[in-house]
């Protein structure tokens, strides 16, 4: 039983900018996909029509058994609260501390009002902090967001993710402004978190070798179009030339291969 | 520095010099030509053009520079050199500060409420295009009225008085802050909006949990720049508008009984106490911020 399909979805912008032709593809529970492609091939628009950032122009998109192009508000609220996401900027509220913002997580939970009045139970509070102690930020909960290093804002954006208690997380770029070590430690913690917690992981990669590591399952966009939808394993080299629309030798990860 | 010189001299300019746009002395322009370059340049060009012909234009009677030069500094002597009540007492004063005071509190707490909720339909990032544009367009109306003019609008409804003071000063804070507050609301980073709305978040908790705490030091900046206006015109409305106030005392010194040291006098309390709140307002900026 597939947590997401997608049947021919395709989004316009603006009217003219196709930005996806007939995508179709469909999640299992507990699958590991990552979404590799050029900028501009679609990757986070396919994220964003998922948790409706983003209005697909056609098609048809289930999770979990909800219609999600035709859920009205409050079923999109509650499709929203089972589908976590992280950012390629983190998207924190800077000025508030580590701790609100990993709050955040369970606004979707919550009442407007006690919501607005920023009225968490005690329970919140310590889910919070052991979510913090398992991501290893402790230390820095009552920090405000914008003293923290990159490598640690996004540690904080997985944790207000895990906080809303998704079925599925939605990763944009999350390693694509941080620097090697901090991208491992913030690929383990996901890979951990889809592994022990049995939470559906999509992400979005510029790194074909880290995809290839991390991911059960790779889709490949070039121009609105899934040209590659297959095992991790299977990806061969070829295949990523066609990805990327690029001849040999014209790829950063074949750096590596030259000094062979 | 040498061998990069070296290797930039090798390449051909020919090709580039298609794309290179000279002014008119033959030099390469590095500005782009916008519109708005234009039409500040006219702009300036308007406003040298109306000073001259305004100067131009004064009917200078037969006014002698000199002699009125002599009593300009005579009068501003007594002014300013030789303060003293001799129509109020100092705790006379004293309250009519505070009765200024309190038009411009007042005018501006209940601006700011109306304002912060008029700047949430404003602000183009959270609002819709079609309201955010309504209540442009209705504030942008307000503020280009004179908030003196609307005291003395509503003091037809309300009568002269403080009433109609606090209302007409609230109008216009109002609209003021509306712009100011939705311009604060559209500098924020919409990332953090994005995030919350993916995770389900209401309308109400995305304002209060992301909108605000990232705008709230602008907002207050803001709040007490326009307190100072407030209180700067709730000097004025108070002679115009009878609210009574510190301005009234200040109209009846100059008007009634033509006493330039009392007027000194209250010019100098008025000096002090915007000063006072200037200092206050930077305090509380610097905590909050």
């Amino acid at each position: 039983m597939p947590i997401l399909e997608f049947q021919n979805v395709s989004k316009v912008y603006n009217g003219v900018t196709k930005a996806l032709s007939n995508v179709s593809f469909s999640v299992d529970e507990g699958d590991f996909v990552s979404i590799i492609g050029p900028s501009g091939s679609g990757k986070s628009t396919i994220l964003r029509c998922i948790n409706r950032l983003v209005d697909a122009t056609q098609g048809e998109i289930y999770f979990d058994g909800h219609d999600i192009n035709k859920a009205g508000k409050q079923e999109l609220r509650e499709v929203r609260k089972k589908i976590g996401m992280i950012f390629q900027h983190y998207n924190l509220v800077d000025r508030l501390s580590v701790i609100e913002n990993v709050l955040h997580g369970r606004l979707g939970h919550k009442s407007t009002i006690a919501g607005v009045i920023g009225a968490y139970t005690e329970q919140e509070k310590e889910t919070a902090f052991s979510i913090l102690a398992m991501l290893g930020l402790t230390e820095q909960a009552y920090k405000r967001c914008d003293e923290l290093s990159g490598g640690q804002k996004q540690r904080v954006g997985i944790a207000r993710s895990l906080m809303q208690e998704p079925r599925l997380i939605l990763c944009d770029e999350p390693i694509a402004s941080l620097d090697p070590s901090a991208s491992k430690v913030i690929m383990d913690h996901l890979s951990e978190i889809n592994k022990a917690l049995k939470i559906t992981c999509i992400a979005n990669l510029h790194q074909v070798d880290v995809a290839m590591k991390y991911a059960k399952r790779i889709i490949g966009l070039t121009s609105g179009q899934i040209v590659y939808d297959g095992p991790a394993q299977d990806l061969s080299r070829s295949k990523i030339y066609e990805i990327y629309q690029s001849n040999e030798g014209e790829l950063i990860t074949d750096i590596r291969y030259s000094y062979e | 520095m040498g061998e990069l010189a070296i290797a930039l001299h090798s390449i051909d300019l020919s090709e580039q010099s298609k794309y290179m746009k000279k002014t008119r002395k033959g030099k390469i322009r590095t500005a782009a030509k916008t519109k708005s370059a234009a039409a500040l340049k006219l702009t300036v060009i308007a406003l040298l053009l109306l000073t001259a012909i305004g100067f131009l234009s004064f009917d200078y009677k037969k006014v002698n520079a000199a002699q009125a030069a002599f009593s300009t500094v005579q009068n501003a002597r007594v002014l300013f050199a030789q303060p003293r009540l001799s129509y109020n007492t100092v705790a006379g004063i004293a309250r009519a500060l505070f009765v200024t005071f309190s038009l411009g509190a007042l005018s501006t707490i209940f601006g700011a409420i109306l304002g912060f909720f008029g700047a949430l339909m404003c602000a183009r990032n959270i609002s819709n295009p079609t309201l955010s544009n309504i209540v442009r367009s209705f504030v942008a109306f307000i503020r280009a009225v004179p908030t003196i003019l609307w005291v003395l609008i509503l003091t037809v409804a309300a009568g002269l008085g403080s009433v109609a003071a606090v209302v007409g000063l609230t109008f216009h804070s109002a609209a003021y802050l509306v712009k100011a507050y939705s311009e604060s609301i559209e500098e924020i980073d919409s990332a953090a909006i994005e995030a919350l709305k993916a995770s389900g978040a209401s309308y109400w908790q995305i304002i209060f949990q992301a909108v605000v705490p990232s705008s709230i030091s602008y907002m207050l900046a803001w709040t007490f720049l326009r307190f100072e206006i407030n209180f700067t015109n709730a000097i004025a409305v108070g002679a115009a508008a009878g609210a009574g106030g510190i301005g009234y005392d200040l109209f009846m010194a100059g008007s009634f009984y033509f006493s330039l040291r009392e007027l000194g006098f209250i010019t100098y309390v008025v000096a002090a106490a915007v000063i006072a709140l200037e200092a206050l307002s930077t305090k509380v900026k610097a905590k909050v911020g």
